[in-house]
């Protein structure tokens, strides 16, 4: 009797030392100093990431919506803001310039970043040029561009160098017309502006792509576009809130 | 005349892996441009519901019961994406097939096959299990009219109990689409071929010669055995397969595979009819799943799971960089920038605080900092990015934002260990200047210099803040997985591992890991019937104590002179072996050639993995030639000495991916017979990386990698030990930097 009360302890010992194991393989993993931690580590905290991100869904709290917003409260930011939208993620950021500056190339070169500087991109007289930290980012582009009038200058070659994911650079050559389709008055959050409508069609890579810009040339800004910035991102839409 | 053939003969085999070798390298510089350039110009179909540009790919080539292009049983002549790494897993009538295929080059495939064929009651077990290999090449591409051929050798080596050889053609045909969406439109595809083996063991219509047969009894497997290959009776086999739209497919095909050994020598299953059905479905982007009924009786299943390097899962998206601001704009014009900071140490120190912190941010570790009033000479360790390019540009960012205007000149020194491994070059107008050049890249690299490093910071170089001494550790969780028992094919153990790293001084590392099991069955596995020393084999003694020392060494490496690398290390190096081990590289940074010697001495170790040792001991050593083929591929030659004392060459070859991926492959001839081998008759093996970074999404070096030998015996086996010195130095060299350099303005 003893001798049988004796086993299923110790096999009762065993399952709970199979348990505390089990526990501390869940648990395990932390690194200290300046190594890279090792790679289960790395897995493993990518996994509680995840699992984080799955209770936050479960528990409704995930994407916060988009403020609503007022021209009262943009008037009280003195700073240019400008608002972009990734279409195909339905995600967006307010951005503020960082850079303003010039090169060898015609156009005035602009870096617009997100609050946490985890993002930029790059316009030249409005153009999107590059992007980054958005993943599958457009590297470099030529466009088409003159000194002091925003948007596309002319038709012709529109050049996209492509960050693929297996970070290799692909060109991507698009050639394209610039259709102007006349004055039009566009509303911002509350306030209306009046604008130059300029639609770039172009085609390549076996597909067609449509940019639109509405300009103002006489203030030299562009108050609303929806450019292309490449095959793994598609579409963004950029909105001036604060000139 | 006649003497050379003769020599042939003799030699067979080893010719023949030589000429595969041979094509392989040829074939792969050859071809690989021209799939580059289709990929290049991104000529894909746009999206459903799009019109935009894609670099999506079309849905995958559709594979067979072995894991390759094909029907239902039969192969095709299609190939796979090159690049991809297809996973198949397969069953029907008590046979289970699970199939790693590599498309290496466009034109050229491999696979390895784990077969489980469950009631055989053959050669003494109940379920057999079976290892094998293929090969596919591409004859030659799919014209308007013409069709594409292909040819196959399928369990070339080994057992070779499923051992056929094909050479088969397909025609693709565009059809209306059906019942979805389709990007590409609606596809037929007609096979027809002819097979020899297996595939030709059904209506045979001929025969060339007569196949030696195989002897489960005697054969130990492991040779090409190309005295089978495309002998013996040959028969047509033929199919179609329609896929209406993007997930749907229908197979339809005629066998020639009459499954002799399993329905007439054994009674696994039972074939009806010659005819095999099936209907798969698209499941997920990266996984096709399809039902079948088989010969008339049985019913089968398969699932495909294809990765592609070039597309992976998950994208990488790194935190932004800093912009290079123009001089101009917050110093005013060049003759205003002064050089008197240079005489004030606490400037100096300010400087290197201020980019220690910088680097910080982007995940990299400054180890010294030499300013002048031009130049400046930046150490730093890169912990963080795949990509040595991608560190050599944040780097060269964090110098533009810290340093003083007059700094014109930047030396990048990436640092292993405390070893400079090269010195990239930038000058700081060409930073701002380029930055946003149309083709920015491209114009970087075509001004950016590629030299040697100094071995030792300059005179007047200021370490790292608070950096030595430096320790590290970690503890955290492993699995430890064992292959191909043939009683138990998987055998795994879990438990954790702690590790910790100390260096003193530039160079230097003490490092050392204690293992802790918590659960495992690897220590019931077979024991060790080799006829060598057990210097690898003995795997399951090793596995019987659940607290171990994995290892615990001290290393030193440094430069001892223009273009040379050294490293020597002492201790306890792997679970099996401790010694002294001395090696050294040279390797310039513009060469594709690089030349290694490694000598060491080591004792095997006690099974408890203690402190102890067995009383074997050897010098083994070898001379290594490591080359850069180019556009990722790369071949490597050891000549030497091995654990077991036999003596020999091991050559490999890998192709690596610009994103970390690499797929590669190995075998060593030594002058250890077949006979006292056992079985597999030499080692060979595959091995396999995929970095974390593009399973994540998140910046990292580290990836899961796996070495796969058929066997483990212990002839050709060489010792592990950390930290050897190709590896560190290749990726920051020039060709390495230059496959990435996409990366530098990330």
């Amino acid at each position: 009797m003893g001798e049988g009360l004796g086993m299923s302890r110790n096999r009762l010992l065993r399952r709970l030392a199979g348990l505390g194991a089990a526990a501390l393989l869940a648990l395990a993993g932390c690194s200290r100093g300046t190594d890279a931690p090792p790679t289960q580590l790395q897995l493993l905290n990518a996994a509680r990431g995840s699992v984080g991100q799955i209770a936050r869904k479960a528990r409704g709290t995930a994407a916060p919506t988009r403020p609503p917003l007022t021209r009262a409260a943009l008037d009280t930011v003195t700073v240019p803001v400008l608002e972009v939208t990734v279409e195909r993620r339905d995600d967006w950021a307010f951005l503020f310039r960082t850079l303003e500056r010039s090169d060898s190339s015609p156009g005035r070169i602009e870096q617009w970043n997100t609050e946490d500087s985890n993002v930029t991109l790059s316009l030249r007289n409005g153009v999107l040029i590059a992007t980054r930290g958005l993943g599958g980012d457009l590297l470099s582009s030529a466009v088409q561009v003159v000194d002091g009038q925003p948007g596309p200058a002319s038709g012709g070659e529109h050049l996209q160098m492509i960050r693929n994911l297996d970070y290799r650079e692909t060109a991507l050559t698009l050639s394209c017309e610039l259709v102007d389709l006349g004055p039009e008055t566009i509303e911002i959050v509350e306030r209306r502006h009046a604008t130059h409508h300029l639609q770039q069609r172009c085609e390549g890579g076996g597909g067609r792509v449509v940019n639109d810009y509405w300009t103002d040339p006489r203030a030299g800004i562009i108050w609303k576009s929806r450019q292309w910035a490449g095959p793994h991102l598609g579409y963004l839409s950029l909105r001036r809130l604060v000139k | 005349m006649s003497q050379p053939i003769l020599r042939c003969r003799r030699s067979g085999a080893a010719l023949l892996r030589a000429a595969a070798a041979a094509v392989v390298l040829a074939g792969a510089v050859a071809t690989q441009g021209i799939s580059q350039n289709l990929a290049e110009d991104g000529a894909l179909p746009p999206d459903i519901g799009s019109e935009e540009p894609s670099f999506t790919p079309l849905p995958a080539t559709s594979l067979n019961f072995y894991g390759s292009p094909g029907g239902i049983d039969m192969p095709s002549a299609e190939m796979l994406p090159d690049g991809t790494f297809a996973t198949t897993l397969s069953g029907f009538g008590g046979q289970n097939r699970i199939t790693l295929t590599f498309q290496a080059t466009p034109w050229m495939s491999g696979s390895f096959r784990y077969h489980q064929m469950r009631n055989l009651n053959l050669f003494g077990f109940k379920t057999y299990y079976d290892r094998s290999f293929d090969v596919r090449f591409r004859l030659w591409r799919e014209g308007r009219y013409r069709p594409q051929v292909a040819l196959g050798l399928q369990d070339f080596s080994g057992t070779g109990l499923f051992g056929a050889e094909y050479i088969v053609a397909s025609k693709s045909f565009r059809t209306p689409a059906w019942g979805g969406l389709a990007r590409d439109g609606g596809r037929l595809m007609l096979t027809g071929g002819v097979g020899w083996g297996r595939l030709g063991s059904y209506n045979s219509i001929g025969s060339l010669g007569r196949r030696p047969t195989y002897s489960g009894a005697t054969s130990r497997g492991g040779e090409p055995s190309y005295d089978q290959w495309f002998r013996g009776p040959y028969a047509l086999f033929g199919g179609l397969e329609w896929r209406p739209n993007d997930k749907l497919g229908l197979k339809l095909e005629y066998s020639s595979d009459t499954y002799v050994t399993e329905t007439q020598t054994t009674s696994s299953f039972t074939r009806r009819s010659p005819f095999n059905f099936g209907v798969e479905y698209q499941w997920k982007p990266a996984t096709r799943l399809g039902a079948y009924y088989l010969y008339g009786s049985e019913i089968g299943l398969s699932a495909q799971i294809q990765l592609n390097p070039r597309h992976p899962v998950t994208r990488l998206a790194v935190p932004a960089p800093y912009p290079v601001q123009p001089r101009e704009q917050w110093a005013g014009p060049p003759e205003s920038w002064d050089t008197a900071w240079v005489d004030s140490g606490e400037t100096l120190q300010g400087l290197r605080a201020r980019l220690a912190e910088t680097l910080k941010r982007d995940g990299l570790v400054l180890e010294s900092l030499e300013v002048g009033a031009e130049t400046a000479e930046l150490r730093y360790r890169n912990p963080r990015y795949t990509a040595q390019a991608a560190a050599v540009g944040r780097a060269a960012r964090a110098l533009a934002a810290t340093m003083p205007a007059s700094v014109e000149t930047f030396r990048l020194v990436p640092v292993s260990d405390g070893m400079a491994l090269s010195a990239v070059i930038l000058r700081r107008s060409d930073l701002e200047a380029l930055e946003f050049d149309p083709r920015s890249s491209a114009a970087l690299l075509a001004v950016a210099g590629f030299a040697d490093a100094a071995g030792k910071p300059g005179p007047t170089a200021m370490a790292g803040p608070g950096l030595y001494p430096d320790f590290s550790w970690s503890v955290v969780q492993y699995a430890s997985p064992s292959y191909f028992d043939p009683s138990l094919p998987f055998r795994l153990d879990l438990g954790v591992d702690l590790r910790a790293t100390y260096r003193p001084a530039p160079g230097w590392r003490i490092s050392g890991k204690l293992r802790q099991r918590v659960w495992g069955n690897i220590k019931d596995g077979r024991l060790s019937n080799s006829v060598l020393a057990h210097v690898r084999t003995d795997a399951t003694l090793y596995a019987q104590e659940a607290t171990t020392l994995e290892n615990l060494y001290v290393a030193r490496q440094w430069r001892p002179g223009r273009n040379l690398y050294a490293r020597l290390s002492l201790g306890y190096f792997e679970a099996m072996y401790g010694g002294l081990s001395g090696e050294i590289l040279w390797k310039p940074v513009g060469s594709r050639l690089g030349l290694g010697l490694e000598g060491n001495y080591v004792i095997q170790r006690d099974y408890d993995q203690r402190f102890g040792f067995q009383d074997y001991d050897v010098f083994t050593g070898h001379a290594s030639a490591y080359l850069d083929l180019g556009k990722g591929y790369a071949a490597q030659v050891d000549v030497g000495r091995y654990l077991a004392g036999d003596v020999g060459a091991t050559f490999s070859i890998d192709r690596t991916f610009a994103n970390g991926w690499s797929f590669g492959g190995f075998f060593s001839q030594t002058n250890v017979s077949a006979a006292d081998f056992g079985e597999g008759s030499f080692d060979k093996g595959l091995r396999f990386r995929i970095p974390l970074s593009s399973l994540l999404g998140k910046p990292s070096r580290a990836g899961l990698g796996l070495v796969i030998r058929p066997v483990q015996r212990d002839g050709g086996q060489r010792v592990h030990v950390p930290g050897r010195l190709y590896d560190q130095v290749r990726e920051a060299h020039r060709s390495g930097l230059e496959a990435e350099w996409a990366r530098v303005w990330e």
